[in-house]
This record gives C-alpha cells, sequence and structure tokens, in this order.
C-alpha cells in the first residue's frame, strides 16, 4: 500500500513520475514475471519435439531425393541439411536462430517464417471465430441453465454438452458437412480461400468454426453452468444480495457470474494451446489453408523446422493465454491488483 | 449415581441428522434417479463390449477386411449383412465390431499405462514435496504444454503404423494428466490426520503411500481414468481417421470414418454408423464416470 501511495504522490509530477508509475505497475510486472516464467517451457517444449523428432527413424534426405538416389548422395543431401550434427547441436543451431527472428527452412526450400505468416492468420481467425462464440453460447447458456437448477433449460442443456463432450470433432464435422453443405446447401462443402468480403468469410469459416467450437461450447457450459449452480448455493454475499432485495437475475449475473468467470478464463487459456489438434483435424476435412493442415504435411515430410515452428506458436499461443487469463482476474478481482502492488 | 462424561473426542464430528422435510417418495424417486445413473450407462457399456468381444465367439460373422465386390455397397438390412456393406464389399457391422475391439483394447492399455507411470510420478511428488516435486511438476508442466495429437502423430509417423504404436503414442500424453491429478490427491490426502497418526506410529514412507495415500485416492483416479478412456477413443479414431492409426486391413473407426468420407453425399450412412457407435461409448463412458464421481463424492 505504501508503495501505492508513494506512487500516486509522484504520479502528477511530469514525466519521470509517469516513467515509474509504468515501471512499477503491477500489472506490467505480472507480465514480465509471467513471460519470464514461459521461456522454459516453452524450451522444454521444442526441445522436446526435437529429441522426439531425431529419436524416430529419419529420412528425410531419402524423401527429397527419392528412392533411387544413391547412398552418398542422401548422405551429400544430410551434410548440407545438417542432419549429420548431433542433434543437440541442430537444437543450439535452430534456437539461436530463433532468437534472430528466422525460423529455419522447410524441406521444400520456403521459408518457415513466410509459410507461417500466409497460414497462421487463417488459422487465427478460425480459432478467434469459433472461441468468440462458443464463449458468448456458453455464457448465456450457463446463466439460462442456472435460474433453475434441473429445470427443462438445465436438462437439455446438461445433454447437449455431455453429447458435445463425448463427439468426435471429425465425425460431428462430416454431420455438418451432410446437413448443412449437401441437404440444405447454405454452407460450401470446401473451404478454400477465406474470401476478402465478411460475408465470405462467414460463409467458408462458420461450418468449420462449429466444429471446432462445439466441443468447447460444452466444456465451458457444463463448467460455468456447475460453479454458477454452486455459488448460488452455497456463497454468503448470495444471500446477502438476495436478502437485500436485489432481483435474482441480477443476483445471477452481477454477482455470481462475475466470480465464475474466473474458472472459465482459466480453462479457456489453458486449452489454446491443446486446440492445435482439432485445428489440423477439421482444417484438413474443410481444406481450410491454415497452419493445422501445414503440420500435417510437415509431420509425413518429417519436416522439422516446420513443426517447430508451429508447435513455438501454439506453445506461445498457450502462454500468452494463460497470461491473458491473469490479467482478465486483475480487471475482474480487485483484490488481486492491490495484492500485487504490495510485493 | 454418576452421569458418565460424554468423551469430546469420541464424539461424531456431524451433528445428528435433522428430521428430513423430504417425503418419502420423493426420496426414493432420488434414489432410483441415481441407480438409473449409474447402471443405464454401465448397461450400455457391457453391450458394446460384450458385441465387440463375445458376439463373433458365438455367431459367425462376414469377414471385416475382405469382401466381395459382387456385395458392394449393400443398404442397411441387407440379408446377411444387417448394416449393409461399404464400397468393395465388406460387412459393416463385422467391421465396427472388430474397429470396436481395437477402440477398446488401445484406450484401455493406453489408460492403464499412463494411470501407473502418472500415479507414480504424481504420488512421489505430492508425498515428497520439495525438489522432488519441483522437478516432477516442471516435467508435468511441459509435456501437457506440449500439444498430444502431434506428439502422438509424431510417434505413430516415425515408429510406423501399428496397434502397438499407437498405444505407445497416446500414452505418452496420458501421462501428465494423471500426474497432476494423483499430485492434487496426493496433496489433500497429506494434510489429513491419519496421515499424522501414519507417520507418527513409525510407518514407513513407502508403506503409508501403498497403504494409506494410494487407496484413498483411487476413487478420484478410476473416475478420471473413465474420461480418460473415452478421450483416447477419440483420440485413437483420429489417428485412424489421418491414416497413422491400425495400419489398412485392420478395421478401425476411425478408419472406417474416413473410407466413408469418399461416399459422404451419396452414402452418408457410412459416416454415421461409426460415429454413432463412437458417441455412444464415449458418451456411456463419461456418463459412468460422472455417476461414480457423484457416488463417491469425488471433485
Amino acid at each position: 500500500m505504501a508503495l501505492v501511495q508513494q506512487i500516486q504522490l509522484q504520479g502528477g509530477s511530469g514525466a519521470r513520475g509517469s516513467a515509474r508509475r509504468i515501471a512499477g505497475s503491477p500489472a506490467l510486472r505480472l507480465v514480465g514475471r509471467r513471460l519470464l516464467a514461459a521461456i522454459p517451457v516453452l524450451i522444454g517444449v521444442t526441445f522436446l519435439t526435437f529429441v522426439v523428432m531425431s529419436a524416430l527413424p529419419n529420412n528425410t534426405a531419402q524423401a527429397i531425393l527419392g528412392l533411387n538416389a544413391s547412398p552418398s548422395a542422401v548422405a551429400a543431401l544430410n551434410h548440407t541439411l545438417g542432419l549429420d550434427q548431433p542433434f543437440w547441436q541442430r537444437y543450439w543451431h535452430w534456437l539461436v536462430n530463433v532468437l534472430h527472428g528466422n525460423l529455419g527452412t522447410t524441406v521444400n526450400g520456403s521459408s518457415v517464417n513466410s509459410e507461417l505468416a500466409t497460414h497462421l492468420p487463417v488459422t487465427l481467425e478460425l480459432l478467434a471465430y469459433s472461441l468468440v462464440v462458443s464463449l458468448l453460447l456458453a455464457i448465456i447458456v450457463a446463466v439460462l441453465a442456472a435460474r433453475r437448477p434441473n429445470g427443462v433449460v438445465d436438462r437439455l442443456s446438461l445433454t447437449v454438452s455431455m453429447i458435445g463432450l463425448s463427439a468426435a470433432p471429425y465425425a460431428f464435422a462430416f454431420l455438418l458437412i451432410v446437413v448443412f453443405a449437401v441437404k440444405l446447401n447454405w454452407f460450401p462443402v470446401i473451404s478454400g480461400s477465406l474470401g476478402s468480403t465478411p460475408l465470405s468469410f462467414l460463409k467458408a469459416t462458420t461450418l468449420p468454426a462449429c466444429a471446432i467450437g462445439f466441443p468447447l461450447f460444452a466444456v465451458y457450459t457444463r463448467l460455468l453452468r456447475a460453479d454458477l449452480v454452486e455459488q448460488m448455493q452455497r456463497e454468503d454475499y448470495i444471500v446477502t444480495a438476495k436478502a437485500k432485495g436485489v432481483p435474482p437475475w441480477q443476483v445471477l449475473i452481477r454477482h455470481a457470474l462475475r466470480n465464475s468467470m474466473f474458472t472459465l478464463i482459466t480453462v479457456v487459456g489453458l486449452n489454446l494451446g491443446t486446440l492445435i489438434g482439432a485445428v489440423a483435424i477439421i482444417e484438413t476435412i474443410f481444406t481450410v489453408p491454415g497452419i493445422g493442415q501445414d503440420l500435417l504435411n510437415g509431420i509425413q515430410n518429417h519436416d522439422v523446422p516446420l513443426i517447430e515452428g508451429i508447435v513455438l506458436v501454439f506453445a506461445l499461443m498457450t502462454v500468452l493465454g494463460n497470461l491473458l487469463a491473469d490479467l482478465m482476474y486483475a480487471v475482474l478481482d480487485p483484490r488481486i491488483r492491490y495484492g500485487s502492488s504490495n510485493s | 449415581m454418576a452421569v458418565p462424561i460424554p468423551d469430546a473426542t469420541l464424539a461424531t464430528p456431524t451433528p445428528p441428522p435433522l428430521p428430513s422435510l423430504v417425503s418419502s417418495r420423493r426420496l426414493r424417486t432420488q434414489r432410483l434417479g441415481r441407480a438409473l445413473r449409474l447402471w443405464v450407462p454401465a448397461g450400455f457399456l457391457i453391450l458394446v463390449l460384450a458385441m465387440c468381444f463375445l458376439w463373433p465367439m458365438v455367431y459367425t460373422l462376414p469377414s471385416p477386411t475382405n469382401g466381395n465386390i459382387v456385395n458392394a455397397s449393400l443398404p442397411p438390412f441387407s440379408p446377411g449383412h444387417w448394416l449393409g456393406t461399404d464400397q468393395v464389399g465388406v460387412d459393416i457391422f463385422s467391421q465396427i465390431v472388430y474397429g470396436g475391439r481395437v477402440a477398446f483394447e488401445v484406450s484401455v492399455a493406453t489408460t492403464v499405462i499412463g494411470m501407473v507411470i502418472g500415479c507414480a510420478l504424481g504420488v512421489l511428488a505430492g508425498y515428497f514435496g520439495g525438489w522432488v516435486d519441483a522437478v516432477i511438476s516442471r516435467v508435468l508442466d511441459i509435456l501437457i504444454a506440449f500439444p498430444a495429437l502431434v506428439l502422438a502423430l509424431v510417434i505413430a509417423e516415425g515408429l510406423g503404423p501399428s496397434e502397438f504404436h499407437v498405444i505407445l503414442a497416446l500414452a505418452v500424453f496420458s501421462i501428465p494428466a494423471f500426474g497432476r491429478v494423483s499430485r492434487g490427491a496426493t496433496l489433500v490426502v497429506r494434510g489429513l490426520p491419519y496421515m499424522t497418526a501414519a507417520r507418527l506410529s513409525g510407518t514407513r514412507g513407502w508403506r503409508i503411500i501403498v497403504r494409506h495415500v494410494l487407496p484413498n485416492i483411487m476413487p478420484g483416479i478410476v473416475t478420471f481414468s473413465l474420461l480418460g478412456i473415452g478421450v483416447v477413443i477419440i483420440l485413437e479414431g483420429a489417428l485412424d481417421f489421418l491414416g497413422y492409426g491400425i495400419p489398412p486391413p485392420g478395421a478401425s473407426w476411425g478408419a472406417m470414418i474416413a473410407n466413408g468420407q469418399q461416399v459422404l453425399t451419396a452414402q452418408p450412412e457410412y459416416v454415421l454408423i461409426p460415429s454413432i457407435f463412437l458417441l455412444i461409448t464415449v458418451v456411456a463412458l463419461n456418463m459412468l464416470g460422472d455417476a461414480l464421481r457423484e457416488r463417491w463424492g469425488v471433485q
């Protein structure tokens, strides 16, 4: 608290004061600490990928040159690709290059940077679309369900989310295609390019976004509904609010939902990195030109730099997702802000 | 006449139950509901298991790998092929049965491997704490941050398609989840009074782990493993679907979906039938897990 007062006292006194205020800002310090803590995880994840890829039988050079290539040509290509070096040396080279902003070249000869630059935005748009829609729907459905536990809406939401939790995303994607693309003809079967206008974007991405978002919606709804119901039954402040005569809807939304958002935000942050699997499969089914398809191609070609680049992107997304979750905590809960300014 | 002094330490910690305000009829329906929630999914699972493992012993099924091209694309309820045949004349029901076998074998084996290794790590980390905990937790953190399907695909691609390699690839990813869960459960159990009692009476560390920690964290682990089996069945299907799972002649639900994809518009049932079996199995597993969690009071 003393620090906060000190900063506030100095806050008004010109540029030096505001610079100190930023350096001392608890949110910024939180960001710094979290980014520092993320470095070992990022190194661990990429190193593990390298170890696994190196431990497995590797015939990249043979794959490039074809089955008829002579052993000496294969050895020569292995040398130019640097594949004859021990793996820790290769990892070190890769790491140094990454720190210089160069993710290496793919087996096909194009640079990983340009590969990611063209395909990453597509995947990010698709992910953002499915995340936003599934979150919004989950919040609405969970609040409606928690309004009357064991009521009709609640039972319905539990059934739907149980199905969403258990459905294989690839099977669900085909169901969507059969119903909405083949029978009703509302959306194209193949997304191809996403188009430039918002309408063509929606047309191309709605089905894949649904396929990615439905399991997410199920998880979020279940979680939020359970948390809301528990809060409405257990917490003292809910009883206080009810006793004061706050209308039930307001108790649910302004008191219970605000607190339940913590659990939800944590899970959203944690989930981001694991979405890569679903994204890869769904992108293949709908032929969306994103990094999920790139990843599968990379695995087929044993393309270490490409796989490393994509794994790094998703690990970074996990880290940033968790960071964002922590920052949202600070927005939602004033105690956390004051608490961290003390330390 | 001396009144015996009630021993405070022996008094029950919970107050005597209040007279119930709920009618006995309502209680009975509640109890019935709880039993149904456990036994309906369990019954479904037993049915699917019996279909996959016992049915072929009782009735002879057409081969799940070889078909006659003359019988290609028969609709469901055809004589001899009650779910029909696929594009090359292979019986669909027998593919479902043998594919289901693979799904169960892989998912149970994977989950058992993940459970044994993950629990060992998690219990060690939770029980000993300190640097053991720090090292194990860090490793688990990295494994969790690692995208599971990528790891599984890379391993399956590198080792070549086979049932054993699929199990190996998926087991690696199920270890950290079990590690996290068992570590959390161990931390809870470690703070309880009977642990102090066991330690004070001079029980050795490993004996405490085996006799006191493990039995008490088991309910949580078992319900979690049911959910895990469901996840692994879906992932195994995904590997098959992408062509990295069970090698081609063998039947699997994921491969059936992938094959059916080619004639999706003409005959959607090729995709729908395996998808429905997949859905029923995983829903049953999830509901059973939920019911057991409710019954055993696991968080």
